[in-house]
């Protein structure tokens, strides 16, 4: 995998990926590469995202998107990640790096660190996924003021409004993204990314229907051995081995 | 209705209460209390004069601490299980009454027990309330329909770092996520749920429903066909007059 682009690492079962690059093709291609890669690796129970901390999250040069083509995705790859992915934001996250954040399902920020889809300022529409999934994320009312303004906001307030789920120092945001990554490795894999399938593709269905995906997914757990393991486990109040089986 | 070893239901003119009563065990829920939370939410829902239910734990610690993990691996089969939740839908039975539904919770809401708040239609924690859904530490997912309620209370960014993490929530917390829609002092946690219930058991019982529905199906509905449902079930109302 070309160094420009981006460096993975993995131990204990987790995936640091460092996004070093421009937010183009290229880094598409590639991103699309890793993730079926790490889809085919049941040894990667999480993935952070992360940049390579160089004043912004992800990508060296992100404030520039007007001459964006909406011929690629970013935030594609990462959403069809079938594990939990955490971003790591260490750094400001503007326009096609913060369309990845959403992308990701747990977002920790540097509280340094501030958002902004400055979009509509350019002349440009969200063309990676920010006018669907920032709705979804925050509701209605706070995502249209971001598109519609572009405005910047605190990591406090993105976290106010459930853009970033959790806040920390500057230089603690890699440790905090690996603490959480390592309390999620922990648990049995299967039923980890079952959850994340439920809750995700249930939102395009009816309750009922959820219901039913939330059914069947629980019973399809029911032939794996680590749901044996996990309550075997809690009642004779030991900590599970889980094997993703 | 008697016979319950499990949960008390009780009714005080229009106002409904179930509560769960195992507190020997923080009320944790088992195969019984299903079946007899079945029963009452039954009754409830046939029940015309029933305008508002109020579903609350019994004891000192705890609302719901989960389910009854001693009766967890006894299924005959993955299809068996399948079987029997569909054949008793409790969760479905519960999500399909009429009647508002407010959720008294205090102490422990895990697993279960937060599934069952959130099938309520509004939920008022008492300061001691501890919030947690560790059904993925055990190697499962929650089932009684918590993915898909959760989410839908507050978001997917928030519901999955909730649920994957398997973390603890304070009330305080649980509020700033809108998981609750209020915290109250323990000891004002049944009068403020009381009132509010015969505040509601007040209201045109026919509108009450009527809404409670609109707001319901309109969330599984595209905008322009919720507005639709809205015009429709308003002008069915207003002809009943």
């Amino acid at each position: 995998m070309s160094k420009r682009v981006f460096q993975t690492e993995t131990r204990d079962h987790v995936t640091i990926v460092r996004i070093d690059s421009p937010p183009d093709e290229m880094l598409a291609q590639e991103l699309r590469a890793l993730s079926e890669q790490i889809n085919y690796d049941t040894s990667i129970h999480t993935v952070i995202v992360t940049g390579a901390n160089r004043g912004h999250f992800l990508t060296g040069d992100d404030r520039r998107i007007a001459r964006r083509k909406a011929a690629f995705s970013l935030s594609d790859p990462i959403a069809a990640i079938h594990c939990p992915v955490i971003a790591a934001m260490n750094a400001d996250a503007v326009g096609p790096a913060l369309e990845i954040a959403l992308a990701c399902d747990i977002r920790i920020a540097s509280e340094e660190a501030s958002f902004a889809f400055p979009y509509l300022k350019q002349g440009v529409l969200p063309l990676d996924g920010a006018s669907q999934r920032l709705p979804r994320l925050v509701g209605q009312a706070e995502a249209m003021e971001l598109l519609l303004t572009g405005r910047e906001v605190s990591a406090v307030k993105a976290q106010e409004i459930g853009l970033v789920n959790r806040v920390v120092p500057k230089t603690e945001v890699l440790k905090a993204a690996l603490q959480m990554a390592g309390e999620l490795s922990d648990k049995a894999p299967l039923a980890v990314s079952y959850c994340k399938e439920a809750v995700l593709k249930g939102l395009d269905l009816t309750l009922e229907q959820g219901l039913r995906l939330e059914g069947d997914l629980y019973f399809l757990l029911h032939t794996t051995k680590d749901r044996s393991e996990g309550i075997n486990a809690f009642r004779g109040k030991r900590r599970p081995q889980f094997r993703g089986k | 209705m008697s016979g319950f070893e499990t949960i008390i239901y009780e009714k005080n003119g229009s106002v409904a209460c179930i509560t769960v009563n195992r507190p020997q065990v923080l009320n944790i829920y088992n195969i019984r209390m299903r079946d007899e939370i079945f029963e009452a939410l039954g009754a409830v829902k046939s029940d015309p004069g029933v305008n508002v239910l109020i579903l609350k734990g019994a004891g000192d610690k705890a609302f719901c601490a989960g389910a009854d993990l001693t009766e967890f691996l006894s299924a005959p089969s993955p299809a068996g299980a399948r079987h029997a939740r569909w054949q008793r839908d409790v969760w479905g039975l519960f999500l399909s009454l009429p009647q508002p539904v407010i959720a008294a919770l205090h102490g422990y809401v895990f697993g279960s027990g937060i599934e069952m708040a959130m099938c309520c239609d509004i939920r008022i924690a008492a300061e001691d309330c501890v919030f947690a859904l560790p059904e993925v530490a055990l190697g499962i997912i929650p089932a009684a329909g918590a993915t898909q309620t959760v989410p839908r209370a507050i978001g997917p960014g928030r519901a999955l770092y909730f649920m994957l993490n398997g973390g603890r929530l304070s009330a305080g917390e649980a509020l700033k996520m809108k998981l609750v829609n209020r915290v109250v002092p323990r000891a004002k946690l049944l009068p403020a749920v009381e009132s509010l219930a015969a505040q509601i058991s007040q209201r045109d019982p026919r509108l009450v429903r009527a809404l409670k529905e609109t707001v319901r199906r309109g969330l599984d509905l595209p905008l322009a066909e919720g507005l639709i449902l809205e015009h429709d079930i308003c002008h069915c109302e207003e002809r009943k007059r």
